[in-house]
């Protein structure tokens, strides 16, 4: 069984009656720990819908969703505690940053495994680890202010990981940087779905690093498509 | 706990948040009921004090003469005026005598003719004691009737009564007179002693009823100064005390006196004992009569007794007292309290001994569990 | 778990702690106004505490001395002190008035006391420098709010007095200083209005045919003198001996002597419940008024700063951060600025209250019930800010 993400004819309508939108009509996705995939699509796809009832904060209208061998929706039905499993299931990583100014790099990242519950000091570990990690261990103490786009992207991305989630969502995660830091944030992305068999779903329309998925979904329409043909991926 | 991570930003927290605490902290102790009380302290020492008497009076004359007519009349002439000096026996001035001099007059003819009237009665009882010798001679010769020599004894006998009636008659009339002259010459106004006219009270032309003062002159010499002490304050008051008086008009100058006598007689109403205090030395000018004098009367000089300021003397509880530190508490103790004088030293009869630390000042008042702050003046209280 | 509302109060502090001086400066001004109140309420009861009366003893049917005017001989008091459980019973003149100093006069009250030696009721209690009167006229003890200081001459109508002590504390129930001087000056203080009047006075008598008769010398002399005499106080003072009530000695009192007595208790009642009713009630109105003006200000500071945190409260609900962090961030936020502003508000109040001109009194209790207000105000004012705080969507966090 798929232990990363699983979508099955997922269908989101907004409104009802003469006004109802369908915003997603048939989503049908698979990834595998490990594996880096591509979500591309334009404006008005139902890209954004889609991220948003994979990162568990809107509810689709049918269809069904697994993130980590855990069934999420299924038909209308869905999981208790999408709070939680947020927070233990799903990494985000967004276009911007999006770090809390008023926390340091450090606990902006230990910040979630201290609201799983774990004790500081091991949170704060855990987050250095993986700071060191992501090369970003010399600006523990920073405040987020003090940091350059591209080490505020990989903070972002150690938040992303530190609950070693099966999932992680990355939000347009190269847009802000050169194509020499975008390389290095796919690298990340790649590396760690590999060291901690992470699925890892990459909406983007970056043109530099398109060529490093070894599989591509296109939306257009609320529609999905995996891109047919043999691809060199990311080496 | 992991080292705060912003060194000079937690500095410079601190540097705000610990004084405003520390204020916080200030104000909480200092204000309020756990402030401590302010207080300075003295220590009670043996020490002889002059007790004083004060009060005050009004400038008086000893005797005031108040010269006015005998009866009703008008005033016909007055010669002096208010700050005249007069000798005794001076004319002053004179009622108007109105019909006195006509009456005068008429007693003067009618004495003229008690006196007529006397020499005619004499000359009848010479003729009638003529007569009636002459007929008891006869009687005894037997030449007249015994009835005519009898008409001739009751006619002298008449004759006598008359004289006599005409002496008292004269002696009347000359008494009379000398009544009338005797209430002329009292229109007069005369001093009698030497002495100051102080006063006129009415003038030539008007009419005063009997007894009215026309002029008042009092005797300069004789100024005193009518006192009035206060009966809880006066105690020790006696003749022969030495005084300082100081007159109203004359501020900052003081002149020595004594205390002439003590009324025997005390005002009940003002519950104030009375005194007349002399000048040793008159002043000069004279001070006006009625003027206000305040009056130190300084007694004698007591022996050595502890003495505090009557500051410290507080009461609590219906109980005169003072506040004594003892080893560092606070502790009210009843005194008995002596002689004080003007300076607001008072005596400690019993409760305190020498050497005693005792409350003289406090911020406010006290009470056994007050927190003390001993200092040298009360603050806001400048000398 | 770190303390998120910690980590953002240390995070912009300066923000912060300016805001709190100025809540402060508000919660200043809402103490303050408490105190002036409490003041008031001191004022009349150091009047009646520093009279060290147990029993007040006024005209008949009136509410005399402090709120009323009342007259009464000056000889009543002897029968009254033959009274049984009486320990001291003194007469007491009170008269509202400008007293000259030099160039500038001081509205103050002056209370005449009787002579005698210090501690008979009516006069003041303690001194904070110089002695208390021992010359039965023309010395005065004043309090220092008139400014006075010892040896100055003051003159109170028509004589002059020398300050020879100052005290502290000594008001009138509408915080005028007092200014004690002897009693038979106070009477007359109370009589002879000053020369002008006094002549006046003499003159209108003289006119008078039926006092100034030909036939009766002497006749005008006696009315004028009876005129320029007083012999009137405004009160007796009674002090009662332990182990009577003041009741049991006022009763006779009322039945027999047809006067009106006072007790302690019904003093207070008069000077507090009557007298400064409408003053309490004002202030009042306006505690109510600034409480809920300090609490519309925490409401928008809070909320504001709330607003400026919305993306990352998005963010912080979408990593899974559960509402009540987040409310509980918000609320101690404003607890904290609650805090600092009561802190700051305290202590600018203290030192404020001896610049004003009346008698400002801080209690602690108020104090410390104004704290429990304005943590309670800054909590109920959180509460729009929380309220906006949980209806953010995690969804806005992420774009599109």
């Amino acid at each position: 069984m798929n232990k990363g993400i699983v979508i099955e004819g997922m269908r989101k309508r907004y409104g009802t009656g003469d006004t109802a939108v369908d915003a997603l009509k048939k989503v049908d996705m698979q990834v595998e720990p490990g594996e880096v995939v591509g979500l591309i699509g334009p404006s008005g796809s139902g890209k954004s819908t889609l991220l948003k009832s994979l990162g568990a904060v809107i509810d689709p209208s049918a269809g069904r969703m697994m993130l980590g061998g855990e069934v999420i929706y299924d038909e209308g039905w869905k999981a208790p505690d999408l709070r939680a499993l947020r927070r233990d299931k799903i990494g985000f990583v967004f276009q911007a940053p999006y770090l809390i100014p008023f926390l340091d790099v450090t606990d902006n990242v230990a910040l979630l495994p201290m609201l799983a519950g774990l004790p500081n000091g091991e949170a704060r570990q855990r987050a250095l680890d993986l700071l060191t990690a992501l090369d970003v261990q010399h600006r523990a103490r920073a405040m987020p202010s003090q940091l350059s786009g591209g080490e505020q992207q990989r903070v972002a991305i150690a938040r992303g990981l530190v609950n070693r989630p099966p999932v992680i969502l990355a939000d347009e995660p190269t847009a802000p940087l050169d194509s020499e830091r975008a390389m290095s944030v796919i690298r990340i992305l790649n590396d760690m779905a590999k060291k901690y068999e992470t699925a890892i779903i990459v909406v983007t329309h970056d043109e530099k690093i398109i060529p490093t998925f070894k599989r591509i979904y296109h939306i257009r329409d609320g529609v999905t498509h995996e891109e047919v043909g043999e691809r060199r991926g990311f080496d | 706990m992991k080292a705060l991570p912003f060194q000079g930003r937690t500095l410079a927290l601190i540097g705000v948040v610990l004084p405003l605490l520390v204020l916080f902290v200030y104000v909480a102790l200092r204000s309020g009921p756990l402030a401590p009380v302010a207080v300075t302290v003295s220590t009670v020492e043996a020490r002889s004090i002059t007790p004083a008497l004060f009060g005050i009076g009004t400038v008086e004359a000893r005797f005031t003469y108040r010269i006015g007519p005998t009866f009703a009349g008008r005033v016909k002439k007055l010669d002096v005026h208010v700050g005249d000096r007069v000798q005794g026996g001076q004319l002053l001035g004179e009622m108007d005598p109105v019909d006195l001099d006509d009456r005068v007059r008429a007693q003067e003819a009618a004495l003229k003719r008690a006196q007529a009237a006397l020499r005619e009665a004499e000359a009848r009882q010479a003729h009638a004691q003529s007569q009636a010798k002459r007929y008891e001679q006869l009687l005894a010769v037997h030449t007249t009737s015994e009835e005519i020599a009898a008409t001739k004894e009751q006619d002298l006998k008449i004759a006598n009564a008359a004289l006599a009636a005409a002496r008292e008659e004269l002696a009347r009339v000359r008494a009379d007179g000398a009544a009338v002259v005797a209430q002329r010459s009292n229109m007069r106004l005369v001093s009698p002693v030497e002495g100051l006219i102080v006063a006129r009270d009415a003038n030539p032309g008007s009419t005063v009823v009997a007894g009215q003062p026309v002029v008042e002159m009092i005797d300069p010499q004789s100024l005193w100064i009518h006192v009035r002490f206060d009966q809880t304050s006066a105690t020790g008051l006696t003749a022969r005390l030495p005084a300082e008086i100081s007159l109203r008009s004359r501020n900052g100058q003081s002149m020595k006196g004594r205390v002439l006598r003590v009324e025997p007689l005390a005002d009940a109403v003002t519950e104030e004992i009375l005194a007349r205090i002399v000048f040793d030395e008159l002043p000069d000018p004279l001070p006006p009569i009625g003027e206000l004098a305040e009056v130190t009367v300084t007694l004698p000089e007591l022996s050595a007794m502890p003495v505090v300021s009557n500051a410290a003397v507080r009461t609590v509880d219906d109980q005169l007292g003072v506040w004594q530190i003892q080893d560092g508490e606070l502790r009210f103790v009843a005194v008995k309290l002596g002689a004080g004088d003007l300076d607001g030293q008072v005596q400690i009869r019993e409760g305190l001994t020498i050497g005693d630390r005792v409350v003289v000042y406090s911020e406010k008042a006290l009470s056994e569990r007050s927190r003390l702050h001993i200092v040298k003046q009360i603050p806001g209280a400048a000398k | 778990m770190i303390s998120l509302a910690g980590r953002d109060i240390l995070n912009t502090w300066g923000k912060f702690i300016f805001t709190g001086i100025g809540l402060g400066l508000l919660i200043g001004v809402t103490l303050t106004m408490a105190g002036v109140y409490r003041g008031m309420v001191d004022d009349g009861k150091a009047l009646l505490d520093n009279s060290g009366a147990d029993l007040w003893v006024v005209q008949q049917d009136t509410l005399g001395p402090y709120a009323e005017s009342s007259s009464i001989n000056d000889d009543l008091y002897r029968s009254i002190l033959s009274m049984p459980g009486v320990a001291e019973a003194a007469n007491v003149t009170y008269l509202t008035m400008q007293v000259r100093q030099g160039r500038r006069d001081v509205r103050a009250m002056v209370v005449g006391v009787v002579a005698g030696s210090s501690g008979k009721p009516g006069w003041p209690p303690y001194l904070v420098a110089g002695r208390q009167i021992t010359r039965s006229h023309y010395e005065a003890v004043a309090d220092i709010a008139t400014g006075f200081e010892l040896g100055d001459r003051i003159q109170v109508r028509r004589n002059q007095y020398t300050v020879v002590g100052l005290t502290r504390r000594m008001v009138s129930s509408s915080g005028d200083p007092m200014v004690f001087i002897p009693l038979k000056d106070a009477q007359e203080v109370q009589f002879l209005k000053d020369n002008d009047a006094v002549l006046q006075q003499r003159r209108r008598t003289a006119e008078n045919p039926m006092l100034n008769r030909p036939g009766v010398p002497g006749l005008l002399d006696a009315v004028i003198a009876t005129q320029s005499s007083n012999p009137y106080v405004n009160a007796v003072l009674v002090r009662i001996r332990p182990g009577f009530s003041a009741e049991g000695i006022a009763r006779p009192i009322r039945r027999w002597q047809r006067l009106t007595a006072y007790t302690r208790s019904q003093m207070e009642e008069i000077l507090i419940g009557k007298l400064i009713a409408t003053s309490s009630r004002q202030i009042g109105m306006f505690l109510v008024i600034l409480a809920i003006v300090s609490a519309a200000i925490v409401a928008f500071i809070i909320y504001t700063l709330t607003m400026d945190k919305i993306r990352e409260i998005a963010v912080l609900k979408l990593i899974g951060t559960r509402n009540r962090t987040i409310a509980a961030m918000i609320m101690q936020q404003a607890v904290v600025l609650g805090v600092i502003g009561f802190v700051v508000g305290k202590v600018t109040a203290t030192f404020a209250a001896p610049y004003f001109p009346k008698y400002v009194l801080l209690m602690p209790l108020d104090s410390v019930t104004g704290f429990f207000a304005v943590l309670m105000i800054c909590v109920l004012a959180s509460l729009v800010a929380i309220r906006m705080a949980l209806k953010v969507d995690p969804a806005e966090a992420i774009g599109g």
